[in-house]
């Protein structure tokens, strides 16, 4: 019951903040009103038994993400887009689109039974780690994929740095430039 | 009244839907970025959710996948705000539809 | 292995073709071509090695004869083919005479291409040859030999084009082997049908015997006679292609554009006569299929008629020699056409030696004249040239037919075994025969007096110049010249020698058994035949002294040394023959061309305007924002969620 009452609380104030992003006009507010609805979301997953998923989730993306959006927002400044309406013509017709998928897909769930299975394991530290990297009982699967993560994430900085800079190896030539 | 599976989905759900509108409605393209993300994340709670309806080994793997989405909407945000950079540097804009150049 | 292997004999000519190939490649940019003695030295060792081999594994043959496996070549479902070797009466016969005769002209050519540029180039061909033309012959199955058969038709075309600075040749190049190709295509053909009738066992020689006597032994002849007659017939095809019957036989006269070495190797002694080595290598199917053999029989009988006719209006001393082979060879088909499989091989045995000494001494007179081929512009070289002329007078007797020489022996058998095939048949093909005998005595008579009687009808300016060839050359025609006089001893019937009979007994005896049990040979006295031959030859030759020794050849005026009359006057009518064919296929070609193709465009062209409609209208619904498809695409998704759910599939 208990637990119920904290779901609710967590769930409105998720859905509060997505509906801010949805609604706020400054990004800066939009990108706030996120970290406030993934932290409620890391809050329900240690609710339901995934404390180790919470914490990443709080650091990864109420930390890391986050403040990549409110930097780069800060950076180009995005506050001066005060012409471009919020919203037009075509947002009119997403929304009623994304709600019939959504009461068409909340149909089939509520069709579905589920109930949570008492023999689950709580996602912590341990389980999470033995699971991936034990490669003795769950094969090489799970380890692989992690490296292959990482490769991910390396290349993604790669390709991050390459395409934010300007030119490759222009700076001299931008400096004077500026310089006239 | 306990705490059912179902309610976590229909969070999710709902969580899904917002995001979906929020990248597609919204003209911002830092709104169009966070509404992914927002979507990610449902998507996310969803696994957590169906994971704890499954005995034991089975739900850890529902908990480690989301681990591997995570990280991947790490690399996602970063090579998509570079792009943005890249982008509102040519168009001076964060307007998306601005961005229309391929004929069509 | 108490043997030398068998693929020592092909391997002699690869490696002098590699060396020789690559001595031409390195010396093509130089100045000064390489070494002609280094050249020669190389071009003469391989073959005369290959002889070597072939003869000691000859004389260590026995009955059964060699066969071997090298590898395997093939192996997928349904088709297996190995490349393996097989030496036994026929094929020894064929290697000793193709590698000996090889190594000769090889030395011959020595002399004849003295100076040439493409010194190194042709006797890299000619190894090439040689080592096809071994293949061909030593082949365990039907698909090595091809490779052998494309082998030399490869090389016949390289060295007919050999001089590719003149147009011509290499036209004549080009005719050689692309009618050479309609024929290769009855070979392809042959060979599928066979593969359809029975599996790719039977392109194996041995596999091919074993099946047919399966066939007779089950008592099942009946039954396959059609197929394999299909199959006899597309064989048939091929071997005129090759062996230039009617109907493929225009590219012979027009390949003695090639260097006159060439046309005694290739064109006359071994290459042509590949066709009756394939008819006798299957004669094991052919004596079931009657009605294919009546087919070779006409054949063999019209082209050794036409040819001697043609033979009689030339006055090219080559392409006499050209129409002559056509005709000898018609005597071999005829000889195939009545079973006789081992008179015909040997006739192609005793041609190799006459045929390549006269065309050897017809080189000798073509160089001592300085490249002058007509024979109106010669004549009296007899006092000149006496060991050419000697040379190519015992060739001739042996041509015709004159006792004793071994066009005698041959050529009686073949008349013989044809007489005493059939009652109505034999006689009639038999009396064609014995006038083709006169004719070609009538017109090798008229070369050899043109040639090396009378008075000399060439300018002052050349007469001068006149020489006999050197020794590099005589030597080889020498030896020739006493293969023309004493191959024929090899099987003198009349006077008890059998050895070739004995020897080919091995490969052809059964079928020949099996036609002869079914067409019993009516016995005559062979005594009368060779007197009948005998009458021939003589007759043939007191025509041809009576008619052209007084009759005043006009000697043709001008410089030109290049052979008259056009193409169609040496091939008679053949010729008008294929363009007629050819002209046909036009026609179809310009229906298909102006009719067929643009129907097809037309329905092409329709079938692009309805996707090009289709896809315009699509292209309204695309928009410039990608939200806006993006919205599209929610849509799409919401709306196939929503069919699915109530199609009841999520029930």
């Amino acid at each position: 019951m208990l637990a119920l009452v904290y779901f609710i609380i967590l769930a409105v104030i998720a859905v509060g903040a997505a509906l801010c992003v949805l609604l706020s006009r400054h990004p800066l507010y939009g990108a706030l009103s996120l970290v406030v609805s993934m932290v409620s979301l890391a809050g329900i997953y240690g609710l339901v038994g995934s404390p180790f998923l919470g914490v990443v989730q709080i650091m990864v993306y109420a930390g890391a993400i986050m403040m990549l959006v409110t930097f780069v927002i800060m950076v180009l400044n995005g506050a001066k887009d005060k012409r471009t309406p919020m919203f037009d013509g075509v947002s009119f017709f997403i929304i009623p689109a994304v709600l019939v998928l959504a009461a068409m897909v909340g149909f089939a769930l509520l069709r579905s039974t589920m109930t949570f299975d008492s023999a689950t394991v709580a996602g912590s530290v341990k389980v999470t780690s033995e699971t991936l990297f034990n490669m003795a009982s769950t094969g090489p699967g799970y380890f692989l994929l992690f490296e292959v993560i990482g490769v991910l994430l390396l290349s993604a900085m790669v390709a991050a740095i390459f395409l934010a800079k300007r030119h490759l190896g222009s700076v001299i030539s931008e400096n004077t430039e500026d310089k006239h | 009244m306990e705490l059912q599976p179902l309610y976590i989905q229909i969070l999710a759900l709902v969580i899904f839907a917002i995001g979906i509108i929020v990248a597609v409605a919204r003209r911002n393209l830092f709104f169009v970025l966070m509404g992914v993300e927002l979507a990610l994340n449902a998507v996310n709670l969803s696994f957590v959710g169906f994971a704890k309806t499954l005995p034991a080994e089975a739900s850890v793997t529902g908990q480690i996948v989301p681990l591997f989405s995570i990280a991947v909407a790490a690399a996602e945000a970063c090579v998509g705000f570079a792009m943005v950079i890249m982008i509102f540097r040519n168009k001076e804009s964060v307007d998306a539809d601005s961005y229309s150049d391929m004929k069509g | 292995m108490t043997h030398l292997p068998l693929w020592f004999i092909p391997l002699f000519p690869l490696i002098g073709t590699i060396l020789l190939g690559t001595i031409a490649v390195v010396s093509s940019g130089a100045k000064k071509g390489p070494s002609e003695g280094l050249v020669g030295t190389l071009a003469v060792l391989f073959p005369a090695l290959s002889f070597a081999v072939v003869a000691i594994l000859a004389c260590s043959m026995p009955e059964a004869g060699f066969r071997e496996t090298l590898c395997n070549w093939i192996d997928i479902p349904l088709f297996r083919a190995d490349i393996g070797f097989l030496f036994d009466g026929l094929s020894r016969i064929m290697l000793l005479f193709v590698t000996g005769i090889g190594s000769l002209i090889a030395m011959y050519s020595i002399g004849y291409m003295h100076g040439d540029r493409g010194f190194a180039r042709f006797f890299a061909y000619i190894n090439l040859f040689l080592f096809s033309m071994v293949v061909l012959v030593l082949a365990d199955s039907l698909l090595l030999t091809f490779l052998g058969w494309e082998g030399v038709g490869l090389c016949s075309y390289l060295l007919i084009g050999f001089w590719n600075q003149d147009i011509k040749n290499c036209k004549a190049a080009n005719k050689a082997f692309i009618v050479n190709r309609v024929g290769d295509i009855g070979f392809l053909l042959g060979m599928l049908t066979l593969v359809t009738i029975g599996g790719s066992s039977l392109l194996n020689y041995d596999g091919l015997a074993a099946f047919i006597n399966m066939v007779i032994g089950a008592g099942e002849v009946v039954e396959l006679v059609l197929p394999l007659s299909l199959a006899g017939l597309l064989f048939f095809i091929g071997c005129t292609g090759k062996s230039a019957q009617i109907p493929l036989l225009t590219w012979l006269p027009d390949a003695m554009a090639g260097p006159t070495p060439v046309s005694a190797l290739i064109h006359a002694a071994t290459m042509v006569t590949s066709g009756v080595y394939l008819l006798a290598r299957l004669s094991m199917m052919f004596c079931l299929l009657e009605h294919v053999l009546l087919i070779i029989v006409f054949v063999g009988m019209f082209t050794a008629l036409w040819a001697a006719i043609a033979g009689l209006l030339q006055n090219d001393i080559k392409k006499v020699l050209a129409y002559s082979t056509i005709s000898q060879l018609g005597y071999m088909f005829m000889a195939a056409g009545v079973c006789a499989f081992d008179a015909s091989i040997f006739h192609v045995f005793t041609h190799a030696f006459f045929k390549a000494a006269l065309f050897l001494g017809a080189g000798a007179v073509i160089h001592s004249l300085a490249g002058e081929q007509d024979m109106r512009r010669m004549g009296g070289l007899i006092n000149k040239t006496p060991v050419t002329a000697c040379v190519m007078i015992f060739a001739f007797l042996a041509i015709v037919g004159f006792p004793g020489f071994a066009g005698f022996w041959s050529k009686d058998l073949i008349l013989e075994r044809i007489f005493v095939s059939g009652p109505i048949l034999g006689p009639i093909v038999y009396v064609v025969g014995l006038a083709t005998a006169v004719i070609t005595a009538v017109y090798m008579g008229r070369l050899i007096i043109m040639t090396f009687f009378g008075k000399y009808r060439g300018d002052k300016e050349t007469e001068e110049h006149i020489h006999e060839a050197p020794a590099v050359m005589l030597f080889p025609m020498v030896i020739l010249a006493f293969g023309a006089i004493f191959s024929g001893y090899l099987w003198a019937d009349s006077i008890g020698l059998t050895f070739f009979r004995d020897s080919m007994a091995s490969v052809v005896g059964q079928a020949q058994a099996i036609y002869l049990a079914a067409n019993p040979a009516a016995h005559v006295n062979p005594v009368i035949f060779a007197a009948l031959g005998t009458l021939a030859a003589l007759g043939g030759m007191y025509i041809a002294w009576k008619v052209f020794s007084r009759a005043r050849i006009i000697g043709v005026k001008g410089a030109s040394t290049v052979p008259e009359g056009s193409a169609a006057s040496w091939t008679f009518l053949w010729d008008y023959i294929h363009c007629a064919f050819i002209a046909v296929v036009n026609i179809l070609a310009w229906f298909c061309d102006v009719v067929v193709e643009k129907v097809l465009q037309a329905i092409q062209w329709t079938i692009a305007a309805i996707v090009e409609i289709l896809g315009d209208g699509a292209s309204i619904l695309q928009v410039r924002k990608v939200r806006l498809q993006l919205s599209f695409s929610v849509a799409g998704v919401a709306l196939l969620v929503m069919l699915v759910i109530f199609s009841g599939g999520l029930v």
